[in-house]
Parts: structure tokens; sequence; C-alpha cells
């Protein structure tokens, strides 16, 4: 109970703050999709989209991600993706692939894990850019040890992202529940600081929901 | 809005669909008062140095009580069924502090089992009636009628497949019992 008032308190706090000048408000909906290959590799396929919210609460749809991921287990606690996103923003089509390696800690109460990542945009007429990523995510299951079905958890992720010019900073707190065996609802925020190095950083928050499904 | 309606009515039509009966578990914290009295009495016979924390499990076949909490840096989990009978105490070990002996028989049961292995923790289990296994756990009196066996996670190797599992190994180094830590879902984590 603690836990759940500190994370709404969190929120609060979160909103209060970057709800002032030059934080661009937005929604992040997101269903994952993951087949199982073989015992040791899935496929999994995500579509994702994003809506600006405007002072006047107007909204506007900004891009759509559709994303397809092959991911394959290389030890007990470790993996590797190889994946492809594309995206549709207005007119342009940008294509991004990208590959991860995963490392999962298991302790008794918490899961860690790390992703590293490094991407590499296509788009027509301009040239390819690179990106590298890390993030850590903790997980905690609110009620005892163990995410069970029908109980909320945790999850709070920290990213960096530099692009071999500058840096952004992402910040994502997060609750979910386990409906079931096979899937599970995340929703809460994603906190945008871009451009660290420059002399004006961009903002953005958004609230996202994710819908995970094992199929 | 009746358009928002439809969307989550939707959602909860296709996740009945979709996702249909799960095999009931569930474990969750619960407060000392919901604990029957023989359990909280055997408990505070430990004499924890930090809090103790209670927690259920319910599944198919019934349901456990279980107190964790922490004495002389050592981990306890002890486990009683759901009237507070005693089932096991559970104290959590590093292997070098068990004796050589032991240390021998379990690693040549793993080493026999699996390619390559990697304790990740041990637990010394102690089955009995409650006061000889207090006497055992914690004056380390060499009393009768107490089970000593040992519940082991590895992460080992095995036909270049690698994997977590929960093993109960005897004080002769024979595995009792091996589980396999299913792929968990954290798709979550990944992705």
């Amino acid at each position: 109970m603690r836990i759940s008032l500190a994370f709404l308190l969190g929120f609060f706090s979160l909103n209060t703050v970057f709800s002032q000048e030059n934080t661009e408000l937005g929604f992040l909906p997101k269903i994952v999709l993951s087949n199982k290959i073989n015992d040791n590799s899935k496929w999994v396929n995500s579509i994702e989209s994003r809506t600006f919210v405007e002072e006047n609460l107007a909204t506007t749809h900004s891009l759509v991600d559709i994303s397809s991921i092959y991911s394959r287990k290389i030890s007990e606690n470790q993996s590797i993706n190889f994946g492809y996103i594309l995206r549709f923003e207005g007119s342009e089509q940008i294509h991004r692939t990208f590959q991860h390696f995963n490392v999962l800690s298991n302790f008794s109460a918490l899961k860690i894990a790390h992703r590293f990542a490094f991407e590499q945009f296509y788009q027509r007429e301009k040239q390819t850019n690179y990106r590298t990523r890390y993030r850590i995510s903790l997980q905690k299951a609110l009620n005892g040890e163990r995410i069970d079905i029908n109980e909320f958890y945790l999850k709070i992720g920290n990213e960096y992202l530099y692009d071999f010019s500058d840096l952004e900073v992402r910040l994502t707190p997060y609750l979910g529940y386990q409906l079931s065996k096979k899937d599970k609802l995340e929703t809460g925020f994603d906190y945008r600081l871009g451009d660290v190095f420059a002399n004006s950083q961009s903002k953005n928050l958004w609230f996202r929901i994710t819908w995970y499904i094992l199929l | 809005m009746s358009n928002r309606i439809s969307i989550v009515i939707f959602f909860f039509l296709v996740h009945s669909v979709v996702f249909s009966q799960e095999k009931y578990e569930r474990e969750y914290r619960i407060s000392v008062d919901s604990v029957p009295e023989n359990a909280k009495l055997f408990i505070e016979k430990f004499q924890f140095d930090k809090t103790v924390k209670w927690f259920a499990e319910e599944s198919q076949d019934g349901k456990t009580i279980e107190a964790k909490s922490w004495l002389n840096d050592y981990k306890y989990s002890v486990e009683f069924t759901k009237k507070g009978n005693l089932i096991d105490v559970e104290k959590e070990v590093e292997i070098e502090e068990l004796s050589k002996a032991i240390q021998q028989k379990i690693n040549t049961a793993l080493t026999d089992k699996y390619d390559k292995f990697k304790i990740k923790k041990l637990q010394i289990q102690y089955t009995g009636s409650e006061e000889n296994v207090f006497q055992k756990v914690l004056n380390n009196v060499d009393v009768n009628n107490v089970l000593v066996q040992y519940e082991i996670v590895v992460k080992a190797k095995k036909e270049n497949e690698s994997k977590r599992y929960e093993l109960l190994v005897d004080k002769n180094g024979a595995i009792l019992k091996e589980l396999i830590f299913k792929n968990s879902f954290y798709l979550n984590l990944e992705f």
C-alpha cells in the first residue's frame, strides 16, 4: 500500500513538474504480441501510435510504429534481439533496424533488466543515422514477492539514448497488472528529456498504455 | 464517449475469449493478525533481528503460511499449514558453510547431472517437530527425528541448454526432486 501511495505521489509530482512550459504532452498506446518459435526463440510484433495533446486539449495524431523482432535466448538470463521498425510519420516512412542485448537478474522480490541497443535509421534522401541505447528496468510485485494473476506490480525504467551528437534521457514509472498467465497491461508515464547537451532541451511527457500478449 | 466504452468492452471480451481458465496459484502478504496463534508463538521463539513478514500461498492443492525474516545475517523461511502447524524451516547459507563432506556430495551430484552449473541459492531445510527443529536450527543440538535436506537453485547447462532448476538433495547427495523453472513472462522487461 505504501508503495502504491508513493507511486501515485510520484505520478502527481511528475505531472506538476513537467506540465510546465516547453513540455509536449501526448498518448502512446502500444500492443506487443509474442509468438513462441521454439524453447529458445520467439517472434515479437508490436504496433504503437503517438498522439499529441495540445494546450486546448485538441489531439493531433503524430505517427505509427510497426515492429517485428526475432528474439533468441542465449543463456538462462540473457537474450539477443534483431528487429525492424517501420515508422509512418505524415507522408514519410522511416525504416529502422536494431539489435538488442538483454540481461535479466532475478532476486527474490525484485527483477532487474538491462537492455543494450544499437539502432540504424534509414530514410529516403537522408543519410543513415545511428543511435545507441542503454536501459535499466526494475520490477516489483506490489503484494508478496511474486507477481501472480490479478496482481499489480511496479516497473520503473531509466534509459539513455545517444545518437553520436546528443543525449536523450527517459524516465518511465509504470503500474502493471497481470491479467492472466499470458498477458499483462502496463500504464504510466514516459518522460523524455532530449538534447541534453544543447542550450535548450526538448521535453516530452507521454501517457503510455501497453498490452503485452503471449500467443 | 460511446466509442471508448465499446473499446473497453471489446478489450474484456477479447481477453476472456483468448485467455480462458488458468491454474490458480497466488502468493500474497498477510497481516500478523490473520496468522494462527501457534505459528506466531513458534516464530516469537526465534527472536529474529528484523521484522517478520508473513505470506500466504494458495493453490488448488490448498493454502500454506510462510514467515520470512533474518537472524544473525541469515535469511529464514518458516512454512506452516493453514492451521499453523510447522511444515519446515529453511535457512539460506553459502555452500562453503556446509561441512566438507556434504559440500563434496552436493558438488558430485551436480557434476554428474549437469555439464556446467552455478549455485544461485542454497537453503538447509529442517523438517520435524517444532521443538526438535528449533533446537537443531538455533542451538545446533544433535537431535533425532529432524530431517535435514538441501534445497538448491542452480543455473545449469545440460545438452547445450541453459536453465534454472530447483533441486532437493538429501544428506547423502541424492537428488530427490528436480523442478525446472519455466520461462517466465518477462516480455515487458525486454520490449
